[in-house]
């Protein structure tokens, strides 16, 4: 910054020949439209600067449902891979959670205790399974789709 | 003229006075602001490597059980803890290659047998690492290949992998706990993998 004070100065003198004093060429540049023009440099530069800050940050912000979603994807397949399992040993799956309870609870990055909540519903051989759950009265779910074919009893 | 200019001056050292202040407070606001969001964006950076690592342990070991044959675990047989064997098929053996034998003679290396692979996922702290990392190797005893850990944008260490075997359900119980150590932020994960080619014996 001290520079651009030089060249305004010297430039200032060197206009003002009449008068040789640079003090005085100095004074009158930052009385009149040099510093009219400097304080518009300033200006544009922090909100510039205070633009591209505040930018930043709206994409930055922070997301509370973070890794929930992958979480309740396995609880999803966790179902249906004990679904698959009665289907395979030629047992009829009902719509009951068959999800271990220590998989339900969980807690999210800030702490907060989470549960999840497992609805099943079996249309013919698809089977859906939905685990939704919430995080600060914001609801979100995840659903899985899977065919599940049961196997023929050996002694038919 | 000169005495015009003199009083001009001293207004402008007034406005001076006032407006440096001013402009060195919206720059400290901005500095901190700043900075809040260098932190946020690193955290989040390492947030997203604990996500990310997490979902391609637990894919890895589930695609290896989903087509095990053989499951050895460290500790009881039907619990472990810290590591798994997964004896698996490594090409499916299915019926509908028998008929294409005659038609298509290709297809008969891959009809006629039965391909095993081994698999052996390990968490352990080594030697130059401050933390628990989850490693994989086709043999024992040899474990060079790191799964998790030694990301540059955030390192992460495993807490716990726990496995439950239930032989005759044919199910596989996968609980895992990862933590970014940048953030300290936790991750679980669990879930159930139904093995149909999975021989008790």
């Amino acid at each position: 910054m001290p520079k651009i004070f030089l060249v305004i100065t010297f430039t200032g003198a060197l206009v003002n020949f009449k008068n040789c004093d640079i003090f005085f060429a100095m004074r009158k540049i930052l009385n009149q439209r040099g510093f009219m023009m400097l304080n518009v440099v300033f200006l544009t530069l922090i909100a510039s600067l205070a633009a591209m800050i505040l930018m930043n940050a709206a994409t930055r912000v922070r997301n509370p449902q973070s890794t929930l979603r992958l979480t309740a994807l396995y609880v999803a397949n966790e179902q249906l891979a004990q679904m698959e399992s009665l289907a395979a040993r030629s047992i009829e799956p009902t719509e009951e959670i068959l999800v271990k309870d220590a998989d339900l609870k969980t807690t999210n990055f800030t702490g907060e205790p989470i549960e999840f909540t497992v609805d099943t519903e079996i249309v013919g051989s698809k089977c859906t399974v939905t685990v939704s759950w919430a995080v600060k009265g914001q609801e979100d779910s995840v659903t899985v789709e899977r065919t599940i074919w049961i196997a023929p009893k050996e002694d038919s | 003229m000169r005495q015009k200019k003199i009083h001009n001056g001293g207004f402008v050292l007034v406005e001076f006075a006032i407006a440096l202040p001013l402009l060195v407070l919206v720059l400290y606001a901005l500095g901190l602001v700043s900075v809040n969001i260098y932190k946020l964006g690193k955290d989040q950076l390492a947030d997203y490597v604990l996500e990310s690592e997490a979902r391609y342990a637990m894919e890895r070991i589930t695609q290896a059980a989903r087509v095990a044959k053989e499951i050895e675990l460290e500790g009881s047989e039907e619990h472990g803890s810290g590591k798994i064997k997964i004896v698996y098929h490594a090409v499916e053996d299915s019926s509908d290659y028998y008929t294409m034998k005659d038609k298509s003679p290709k297809y008969y290396l891959y009809s006629d047998r039965d391909v095993l692979e081994t698999r052996i996922f390990v968490s352990y702290k080594k030697k130059d690492r401050k933390y628990v990392n989850l490693y994989t190797e086709r043999k024992n005893n040899i474990y060079t290949n790191p799964i998790t850990g030694e990301n540059f944008f955030g390192d992460t260490t495993l807490n716990h992998l726990d496995f439950d075997l239930n032989k005759t359900k044919k199910i596989l119980h996968i609980n895992l706990e990862m933590e970014s150590v940048v953030t300290e932020h936790k991750i679980k994960i669990a879930t159930a993998v139904f093995m149909p080619g999975y021989k008790s014996e």
